[in-house]
């Protein structure tokens, strides 16, 4: 701690980074901060300043089985894109990193490409691929989708864990008697955890978030909550799109924050 | 503590196909011994430690311990110790935990476990320590508990990755001094990896000097210091002289090199004086055109030899060794 | 002891039972089809829907997730993921030009052809208009506003910056507003160096992307005086809400609710049958009178009033303006960039 600030009377430095960090955490904030007014005003439009607060358009969400369907649909889909990104992109990510593999800056490239191509064709392009193939379009063809968009941020997450991973540490356990199996176990995945989980919140979010790459890929009665929440506002703009809205970024915000209480932020923030 | 010999019989490893890291070097390390590997970076004394915990598998040769053909044997079958220059510490658990983690893994019972954590941390001086997590420890503290981990399970070899290297100079001393007294009150065969060659002289009792992958020499360190085979040896181990006379290399320590007034065998004119404590080293250039290093030790009063200064040298035929190479 | 015939007698029934399923599922049809959401979503849902599933024993799988054009894009052509598409008439010309709908459908598919009006099987339409809303004016009640009569009370200066029309390029509505420009300034609907200078004379304009939008800012009063779909207003009928709809003297234009099959559906006799449905008086009666959508059948008969408002006679049917949309979609590009262009400053 610089103890040397609290005496000076001014600091030009410090006056202008607290500044420049206030209107950037206003300007992340802001549109939460009218979703919120639109969900917690009576009117059906935006009107300023709210003429009430009122929780119906929540009530309305919450009553609506269309809602309720796509929200648990949302949630069911990037649960399990959660469990299979940490498990696909956590085992790219170590075989990129120790493989030996021939090719590997390529094979890098790869399987980040899902991050470079549109989120609207990758949609597209399955949506082709499922029809040609005869599949239709069943759940896990959603979740497939959605982990294909997702294991590209655990394998960047893990990467960066697994860069500045001391070898010797699991050397270490190896000559002490762990086997490899249990050096993985013992001291490997402990320790890229922080990693993993990191990009694992990033893939639930990114499944739960999903449009583009939902938008060809839902059934009738099987949409996801932000193609609904889409379609819905086509014809009803109302106050329940902001509802659902601030729905979605609370369920999001406890997901992380369950997360941070079981492996800690301070994790990610060396990210 | 039991402890056992090794052998490397003419092993050899490369890199890539193309480096050759170990070529042909074949040790015999008694029971009990301190054994130092010495050499500058990349002369094959890592590769070496590696090939006898079993991190690399020898391209040729094999490795035995205790009589024992090990070389295909897996590391974590090997029941040996290591410290790490890096400690390689594991962060996410506690020292206790660190230290425990051997013995856990060779199925001791939890009572077990407990009383030899405690008598291994009590071994090291860190009694009251077991519940941090090594990222709360000092470098000192830390390589200690590395000391501890390896050495609770009682490994009859212990392997000594330059463990010393990234401590300061005042603790690497004292840290010299307890490893040492730890190894011969344990009884257990130590190989010692270092590139600083007062390190390996303190404490060793015997040393292979490295270079280029091949072992130069193997000695007791009064042996390598005072009779180096080789000029590499000569030149890596501490100052030393070498005269080209009649076609062969002579070594000569400047302290075997006198001040004389009388009977000199060559003159020259002082150029440099460093005055280093117990002792100034002279840089003397001779009236027949050669630089030769000379130490004056001071008895009693310091000498006062300045650049300039006129003076005659004079040395034993027997102190200047004849290098093979 | 378990006798031989025990076995195949056994292993006959299971084979019965493993095919039962399949054997069901060839019997029950799946009819796939696209249908708008909001209200008119709930009534097919909650009623039209489940009685056509009834009467015609099969199962109708409705999408209402846009975009359906781009899905039946990506779709084989011999095995469409939609049966019936139900989209607005600018679309169906798209997709007529690709192949992907049937050109006309006349009573010999559709038997209830025969009652609608000619606008809902003219040549401006592919398939058949199933409804129309007329595109108009909304404007506000309480702000003091005559009631607009011409499409020109919509360039009055003190409509400045509180006057709605559409982002042109994304929305139906600006598209055609866009044309009846030509033909109130000019010399039609095809006169677009005429519409383009009146658009201009427009701004400053609140410009939204589709008509759920227009609506708020109507409500709202962010608009007071803008370019709108009857239904958009009617909707609010009975809600106190200070908005109103005026059919413009020189004519409204026609927004179709169209149905048309796809070539490759393998249920082609089923759909035909759907869209018979959907041109039944009752079911007809139905929907007009959810949503405020003016009937294509011209036996529709409906309550007073929503027979006030809505177009059910030949007299106000005759006021519908069908655009040219073949002519319109052929020169899309270049008006979007024309467009963008004037309505950026």
């Amino acid at each position: 701690m610089n103890t040397g600030c609290n005496k000076r009377p001014f600091d030009a430095g410090r006056a202008t980074y607290l500044t420049l960090n206030g209107l950037l955490l206003a300007f992340l904030l802001a549109p939460i901060a009218i979703v919120l007014v639109f969900a917690l005003n009576p009117t059906p439009y935006i009107s300023f300043p709210p003429v009430g607060v009122s929780l119906r358009w929540f009530e309305k969400f919450f009553r609506s089985p269309e809602f309720m369907n796509a929200l648990f649909l949302s949630l069911w889909v990037a649960g399990c894109v959660l469990v299979l990104s940490i498990v696909i992109g956590g085992a790219c990510a170590l075989a990129l990193a120790r493989g030996n593999l021939p090719g590997r800056s390529f094979l890098t490239a790869f399987f980040m490409s899902p991050l470079m191509l549109p989120a609207i064709l990758t949609g597209l392009a399955l949506f082709q691929s499922y029809l040609l193939a005869g599949i239709g379009r069943p759940v896990w063809g959603l979740i497939l989708a959605h982990t294909l968009v997702a294991v590209p941020y655990v394998i960047r997450t893990t990467l960066a864990v697994l860069h500045n991973f001391d070898r010797r540490i699991e050397e270490a356990a190896a000559v002490l008697g762990a086997s490899p199996t249990r050096v993985f176990f013992e001291v490997t995945l402990p320790l890229i955890r922080p990693g993993v989980f990191a990009g694992g919140v990033f893939a639930f979010i990114v499944s739960f978030d999903q449009f583009p790459v939902s938008l060809f890929l839902v059934v009738p009665k099987g949409e996801t909550l932000p193609v609904v929440l889409f379609n819905y506002m086509k014809f009803d703009l109302d106050g329940a799109i902001a509802a659902a809205s601030m729905v979605s970024i609370l369920l999001a915000l406890s997901v992380v924050l369950v997360l941070e209480r079981l492996i800690g932020l301070k994790a990610y923030v060396k990210l | 503590m039991t402890s056992a010999t090794i052998r490397l019989d003419d092993v050899t490893k490369t890199f890539d196909g193309r480096v050759l890291a170990v070529d042909g070097v074949t040790l015999d390390i008694a029971a009990g011994e301190f054994f130092s590997l010495l050499g500058p970076s990349g002369c094959g004394k890592t590769t070496s430690l590696r090939m006898i915990a079993g991190f690399e598998r020898p391209d040729s040769g094999r490795v035995h311990v205790a009589g024992q053909d090990i070389t295909d044997v897996a590391v974590h079958k090997r029941d040996m110790g290591m410290v790490f220059q890096s400690y390689a510490l594991f962060p996410h658990r506690t020292v206790a935990e660190n230290v425990a983690f051997g013995l856990r893994m060779r199925e001791v019972p939890k009572p077990d476990i407990e009383r030899r954590v405690k008598a291994a941390l009590a071994q090291v001086a860190l009694t009251g320590l077991e519940e941090r997590k090594p990222g709360q420890l000092s470098g000192g503290q830390q390589q200690r508990v590395a000391l501890a981990r390896a050495l609770v399970v009682e490994p009859p070899v212990l392997l000594c990755d330059e463990p010393l290297g990234a401590l300061d100079r005042k603790l690497r001393q004292q840290m010299q001094f307890e490893l040492k007294e730890l190894q011969k009150r344990l009884g257990v065969t130590l190989v010692f990896v270092t590139h600083d060659q007062e390190e390996a002289l303190a404490m060793s009792d015997r040393i292979a000097v490295m270079n280029h992958g091949k072992v130069e020499q193997v000695g007791a360190p009064t042996e390598i210091y005072e009779r180096p085979r080789t000029r590499f040896v000569a030149d890596f181990i501490g100052e030393i002289n070498i005269l080209e006379e009649g076609g062969r290399a002579r070594a000569l320590r400047p302290e075997k090199i006198r001040l004389v007034s009388d009977g000199a065998r060559v003159s020259g004119t002082v150029e440099t004086a460093n005055f280093l404590g117990g002792s100034t080293l002279l840089r003397v250039s001779t009236a027949d055109g050669r630089s030769l290093l000379v130490r004056e030790t001071h008895a009693g009063e310091r000498a006062s030899r300045a650049p300039g200064d006129a003076i005659g040298l004079a040395w034993n035929d027997s102190d200047a060794i004849v290098l093979e190479r | 002891m378990i006798s031989r015939r025990t076995v195949l007698g056994t292993g006959a029934v299971a084979a019965a039972t493993l095919a039962a399923p399949s054997i069901l599922h060839a019997q029950t049809k799946t009819l796939k089809i696209t249908t708008w959401g909001g209200k008119w979503g709930e009534i097919m849902k909650a009623t039209v829907l489940p009685a056509f599933e009834k009467e015609f024993k099969c199962t109708v799988q409705a999408d209402q997730a846009f975009p359906f054009v781009p899905k039946l894009q990506a779709s084989p052509k011999n095995d469409p993921i939609y049966d019936v598409l139900h989209t607005n008439s600018n679309e169906q010309w798209n997709c007529l030009v690709e192949g992907l709908v049937m050109p006309k459908i006349t009573a010999k598919e559709v038997p209830n052809v025969a009652d609608v009006y000619p606008y809902a099987v003219s040549d401006k339409i592919v398939g058949v208009s199933i409804f129309t809303s007329a595109i108009g004016l909304g404007y506000r009640t309480d702000k003091g506003l005559a009631k607009p009569t011409s499409w020109k009370d919509l360039a009055d200066p003190k409509l400045a910056g509180v006057r709605g029309g559409y982002i042109i390029p994304v929305n139906s509505l600006g598209q055609c507003h866009l044309m009846m420009l030509g033909k109130v300034y000019g010399k039609g609907l095809q006169d677009l160096d005429a519409a383009y200078k009146a658009l201009e004379q427009l701004k400053p304009i609140k410009l939204v992307d589709f008509t759920g939008q227009m609506e708020k800012m109507l409500l709202s009063g962010e608009v007071i005086e803008g370019v709108i779909h009857d239904s958009g207003v009617y909707r609010y009928d009975g809600q106190n809400q200070p908005v109103d709809f005026a059919s413009p003297s020189e004519g409204v234009l026609a927004l179709e609710q169209v149905l048309n099959v796809t070539p490759g559906s393998k249920l082609k006799e089923l759909a035909f049958g759907y869209i018979d449905y959907m041109l039944r008086p009752d079911v007809q009666k139905l929907l007009a009178e959810g949503v405020w959508y003016s009937p294509s059948n011209k036996k529709v008969k409906l309550d007073a009033k929503y027979d006030a408002k809505l177009l059910t006679t030949e007299a106000k049917v005759a006021t519908l303006i069908q655009p040219d949309w073949k002519w319109y979609n052929a020169r899309k590009e270049d008006i979007d960039a024309r467009v963008t262009k004037i309505l950026k400053g």
